[in-house]
């Protein structure tokens, strides 16, 4: 009994030590974006927090608030698209039986598996011909496809948990059936669908190698924006933190608001 | 309906949720025929256009000859040789074995270390619930972040890991990780795995609690030693989830990009330059277009291999 004592204390420590590896780069990087060009080449845990990070990543030549900005048009305009028609889709393939359906199932998530560098080179190529490279209406097209496996896939396993009752008094009170999803459905399946909504979120503000190939200046999001700190200079590090602080933060906010549901969204209803 | 009590409502609603949903085949209504195709119409023209399209023409481009820097048109069809290219090319065999070797040793890490912090954390309490909830956040990074961050605690002057492994492994003391090919590798894949592993603990969390606890307590009460426990009940019972674990990661290791490029471009010379970078060095560096197709879809027909796996798995599981 008394090894046992010992043997929790130790499984106690392990458990701490794992959330120290976790959150060590992360507070890491969270300092550094307060230390002074200084500091931050020294390893130094206490120091005079600066704010002046904060305003130099927002000045020439890192403008950062424009590819603040690229990264939040980009993400929304996904979101905008991708929910409702996956929403469409995912209420389509879990309420009826359709010629071809498991096909279309795994497609959509069999898409999911191919190397984004399959995908970007052609895009890549049909973009360059439309004088469409550095736009973020590129960017936003091709960034859809990597959200959108996700989106029906979550959004349908919300779908399947909703009783079929109510659904079916609206259609013998003489609904139809798209009255049933706007009215009924949607009100109902509303909290997976802001779920859904901020996984495609995150899932399009990290985006990285889409971004580096379709945009070279102007339609720079954040994370290839990180790459503007490797100056002259060498590394800035204690701005490229700050924008990385910028970055992540918001993301950790949002992914804490959907951690419920983040194995299920992950692995697209495979593990509930 | 009527007759459940309160107390047992919440159960009840758990119940009906696990049950698969009924469908509307007693309705065969005209419109409802319509309808359901026009909904599904949208979502499949996105992943049409954005999926089979682009993996259709990277196959045609394979058979192309397409410099990009000397033309701005395709070239000529070439048959395979962009193939027997790839395959008499020694550094396309370094980009497989280096690929092999960073799904190898990913896949084992993150599985391993996910399976005993979920075997940690899954007895619950108050700090077991709280370190649950941090599991979330190498998620909201982006992997882009995540590779400079490790550049960052790398740096041979400065940077915390090497600091601290320096200081732990006196050997390795003042060394420069990333120059140095053994430890870039090591670098990388530590990055790797500190992305994933929380995500896939998450996974086997969900799993190891889900199962039967009755074996294991009449084991424990047999006295049985822990680790046959472990061995013997634990991980067989727990089988189909950990085949999802390992098949998911065995893809998202395919699949690395960001945090090679942010932390190693494939260096020190090619140590650590996956399949995944070689492509895009050919494409985008190199601007050899047919070449860059032809070595994406070498990747693409693995990859294809272990989706087909992992349906599998979703379809026997959701049957």
């Amino acid at each position: 009994m008394k090894r046992k004592g010992g043997w929790g204390r130790v499984q106690d420590g392990l458990v701490v030590l794992a959330a120290i590896v976790v959150l060590l780069p992360i507070v890491w990087i969270a300092l550094a974006a307060f230390k002074t060009s200084v500091d931050v080449f020294e390893l130094k845990l206490f120091f005079t927090p600066t704010l002046q990070n904060f305003a130099t990543i927002f000045e020439p030549p890192y403008l950062i608030h424009q590819k603040l900005l690229n990264s939040a048009i980009v993400s929304i305009c996904v979101v905008l698209i991708s929910i409702p028609l996956a929403t469409c889709a995912a209420y389509s393939f879990s309420r009826f039986r359709m010629r071809g359906e498991r096909a279309m199932l795994v497609t959509i998530l069999a898409t999911q598996f191919v190397p984004a560098v399959v995908i970007v080179l052609p895009f890549f190529l049909m973009f360059r011909s439309l004088g469409m490279l550095d736009t973020r209406p590129a960017l936003i097209l091709v960034d859809t496809a990597i959200v959108m496996p996700f989106a029906v896939w979550m959004i349908k396993g919300f779908v399947d948990g909703i009783p079929l009752e109510t659904e079916e008094a609206a259609l013998v009170d003489g609904s139809t059936r798209l009255q049933v999803l706007r009215r009924v459905v949607l009100p109902m399946a509303a909290p997976g669908i802001i779920t859904a909504a901020i996984f495609a979120f995150i899932i399009s503000w990290n985006e990285f190698l889409f971004a580096l190939i379709l945009t070279r200046r102007d339609a720079v999001t954040l994370p290839v924006g990180l790459q503007l700190f490797n100056g002259q200079e060498g590394m800035q590090w204690h701005l490229l933190s700050a924008a990385g602080l910028l970055i992540m933060a918001p993301m950790i906010v949002l992914a804490l608001l959907v951690q419920k549901h983040f194995v299920q969204g992950m692995t697209m209803g495979a593990v509930r | 309906m009527d007759t459940v009590a309160g107390a047992t409502t919440t159960a009840r609603t758990a119940a009906i949720l696990a049950v698969p949903p009924r469908r509307f085949v007693r309705l065969p209504d005209l419109r409802d025929n319509q309808v359901k195709y026009l909904l599904v119409l949208p979502a499949m023209l996105v992943v049409a256009a954005t999926a089979i399209w682009p993996l259709a023409y990277s196959l045609l481009l394979s058979f192309r000859s397409w410099r990009l820097a000397r033309s701005p048109v395709p070239g000529p069809f070439i048959g395979g040789t962009n193939y027997e290219q790839a395959f008499t090319t020694s550094e396309f065999w370094l980009s497989v074995g280096n690929s092999a070797l960073f799904v190898l040793l990913s896949v084992a890490a993150t599985t391993a270390l996910a399976l005993g912090l979920a075997l940690l954390l899954v007895r619950g309490g108050l700090l077991r619930r709280s370190v649950q909830s941090l599991l979330i956040l190498p998620f909201a990074m982006s992997p882009a972040l995540v590779g400079i961050s490790w550049r960052f605690l790398f740096n041979p002057e400065f940077g915390l890991f090497a600091a601290m492994f320096g200081t732990l492994i006196p050997p390795l003391a003042g060394i420069n990780w990333l120059s140095t090919p053994a430890l870039a590798f090591s670098a990388l894949l530590m990055a790797d795995v500190w992305a994933w592993t929380p995500f896939m603990t998450l996974i086997l969390i969900g799993g190891l609690a889900s199962l039967p606890q009755d074996t294991i307590e009449a084991a424990q009460i047999d006295g049985s030693p822990a680790w046959r426990i472990l061995f013997g009940i634990i991980i067989p019972q727990l089988r189909p989830v950990l085949v999802v674990v390992i098949i998911l990661k065995t893809i998202f290791a395919l699949k690395q990009f960001d945090v090679i490029f942010m932390l190693t471009q494939g260096g020190p010379g090619h140590a650590t330059q996956t399949l995944v970078y070689y492509a895009y060095l050919n494409g985008f560096k190199y601007y050899d277009m047919g070449y860059a197709a032809a070595v994406s879809w070498l990747m693409v027909v693995p990859m294809l291999g272990l989706t087909f796996l992992y349906i599998k798995f979703v379809f026997r599981r959701a049957a």
